[in-house]
């Protein structure tokens, strides 16, 4: 109230109210263009949602039908049967569920080793660094040679290897993060108790950083999901995940198959909203270090 | 109470032991590959001609960097898409992170919200968009039409110029969130009462911010830029569904071009030293990046 000193009372009001009308206008303007920029960014969501859910007349019509007047799920019931988009959507999520398994298996001792012995000390770090800016298709090429002289190409087990492998380094990173907030004291104590060092990490530090696994996981499950470069490459006709199959429906030009084609965006896209809710605090982290494209 | 030490004690063999499958799985999947993929680089190895290989030397990056203008042009295009990308995202994210600091209410799930776009697959997005940009029924052909803006089904992907507007459209609207999100971290680590002697002294909303704001957010925009800057010398995925690299190869990126010259033409030999010029380029980017900013800093200073 300092700026009120030396004026008289009816002048300080009104400064008080010409004030609080420019916060109230800068208010409505800060929700005004919040709301704006939400149509734009969630717009494209809502129309393909409603495009999957259109019947043939709604896409014909003209003044367009942007809510379908007889909503049904004939195009996800097409894309599971004639596009066999079930299996892909399963391929899908049995390649990401294995590789998040794995990297988490592979991840956590390796972290707790770096947390509790700073092993491997600076240079972590800048493989670390590396490793984010290593293009992906600098990999796939050697990996594709060496993956069809063993086989692999074509099979879950190799693109498995490959997301796990190329997770671990963003795994290992957040885990470190998370096992450092651990205090040692509650480990010595099991250790006294004649646990052994794999038995603490196992009964003791498990449970209690789950938390911080879980959102590992999930990081990793999107980011396996949302991989296309690998998949493309190293994928058949049996191994196919969402990614590839997506790619199919371009091939009808700029007016390809509506239906299905929106019907497996919506599906696509399924696990990118239910991490982006269950990770916000961690958005920042995750995606800066890469966490959701492979 | 303090632990004896002896329960604690190292033992030699037992970080390594924690460490070792991770590190043999990196050296087999990603160490041992790119080597592999340097020795290929300086052969002849093409699977549409056969499994037999020469010596060539240096020979493949020669043809890359001095003669093969169809890769130097590649390396233009990616150029072109990512400066008016990160300037885009760089502005927009501001501009919302602003947005959101200022709110009081229901800034977590505006944030989540917001954030869906950078959190789903870029093949996903750019499928979107392309129905989005369908000609005759698309969203965007059809708002234009019913508010009599459009008068024709106009082909967004007919023109190289208006290829590359629409491929960096969709670039900005997948990857500002992620610039928005860093910046509000970064304003939100900026101490309120900063603002509040600034106001005290009677600065103005705008002096504020050109000189409280923007100062201390610099770190952060460098940051998310040199990040993003990273990620866009990758663009694949949303080219790959939104122009396959057309028209006439105007946005054929260098990870499109590399591509298409290892599982396309099957000149593995080739693709593998692009992939090496890629990855020099990248780095070369960074420290320039770097550089910059040291002696910007060491000037100001």
């Amino acid at each position: 109230m300092s700026t009120l000193v030396g004026t008289t009372p009816a002048v300080a009001v009104r400064r008080v109210n010409r004030h609080r009308i420019g916060r109230l206008v800068a208010d409505v303007f800060t929700y005004l263009g919040l709301a704006v920029t939400l149509v734009f960014f969630l717009g494209p969501f809502a129309w393909i949602l409603t495009t999957s859910l259109k019947g043939n007349n709604d896409f014909f019509a003209f003044p367009p039908v942007w809510i379908p007047s007889d909503p049904s799920l004939a195009h996800y019931v097409g894309l599971f049967t004639r596009a066999s988009g079930l299996r892909y959507f399963l391929n899908s999520l049995t390649i990401s569920s294995m590789s998040m398994v794995a990297a988490l298996l592979v991840s956590l001792p390796t972290a707790y080793a770096i947390a509790r012995w700073r092993f491997g000390g600076s240079v972590f770090g800048t493989f670390l660094l590396v490793l984010r800016m290593l293009p992906a298709i600098a990999l796939i090429i050697p990996v594709y040679l060496m993956y069809k002289t063993l086989g692999l190409t074509n099979s879950y087990l190799g693109l498995v290897i490959l997301y796990t492998v190329v997770y671990i380094p963003f795994a290992v990173w957040l885990l470190v993060g998370f096992l450092r907030d651990f205090p040692v004291e509650i480990e010595e104590a099991a250790m006294i108790d004649g646990c052994s060092r794999l038995g603490s990490l196992v009964r003791v530090v498990v449970p209690i950083i789950a938390p911080g696994m879980a959102v590992v996981a999930l990081f990793s499950f999107i980011a396996t999901w949302n991989e296309f470069l690998f998949a493309v490459v190293l994928t058949g006709i049996e191994t196919k995940t969402m990614m590839v199959l997506v790619t199919t429906y371009t091939s009808g030009g700029t007016d390809m198959f509506y239906g299905e084609a929106s019907a497996s965006v919506v599906l696509g896209v399924l696990p990118a909203f239910a991490v982006a809710f269950m990770l916000q605090r961690y958005l920042v982290k995750g995606l800066a270090l890469g966490g959701t494209k492979g | 109470m303090r632990v004896p030490a002896i329960a604690l004690k190292r033992r030699q063999w037992e970080p390594f032991a924690f460490a070792s499958p991770a590190l043999v799985l990196i050296a087999l999947v990603i160490v041992f590959p790119l080597i592999y993929s340097f020795y290929l680089s300086l052969r002849d190895f093409d699977l549409s001609v056969g499994s037999d290989s020469t010596f060539i030397g240096a020979r493949n990056y020669g043809e890359a960097l001095l003669r093969d203008e169809r890769f130097i042009a590649s390396v233009w295009n990616t150029v072109v898409l990512i400066a008016p990308s990160l300037v885009c995202e760089l502005l927009a994210g501001l501009g919302i992170a602003l947005l959101l600091n200022r709110v009081t209410h229901g800034r977590p799930i505006i944030t989540a919200l917001l954030a869906i776009p950078a959190m789903v697959s870029p093949v996903m997005a750019g499928m979107a968009w392309r129905m989005m940009f369908g000609v005759k029924y698309g969203a965007i052909n059809n708002l234009g039409r019913q508010f009599g803006l459009l008068d024709v089904y106009f082909d967004w992907f007919s023109s190289p110029f208006m290829s590359v507007v629409s491929v960096v459209l969709v670039e900005v609207w997948q990857n500002t969130p992620f610039m928005m999100l860093v910046l509000l971290a970064g304003l939100q680590s900026i101490p309120q009462e900063l603002y509040e002697s600034a106001r005290v002294d009677g600065a103005s909303p705008r002096q504020s911010f050109w000189h409280i704001t923007l100062p201390l957010l610099k770190f952060t925009m460098v940051v998310g830029v040199m990040i993003r800057m990273i990620d866009l010398t990758k663009l694949f995925g949303l080219i790959f569904v939104l122009t396959f690299g057309g028209p006439g190869g105007a946005t054929e990126t260098v990870a499109f071009n590399t591509y298409l010259v290892g599982f396309k033409d099957f000149r593995m030999s080739y693709a593998a030293a692009l992939s090496y010029v890629i990855v020099g380029g990248v780095l070369i980017l960074t420290l320039l990046f770097q550089f910059v900013q040291r002696w910007r800093e060491a000037r100001a200073a």
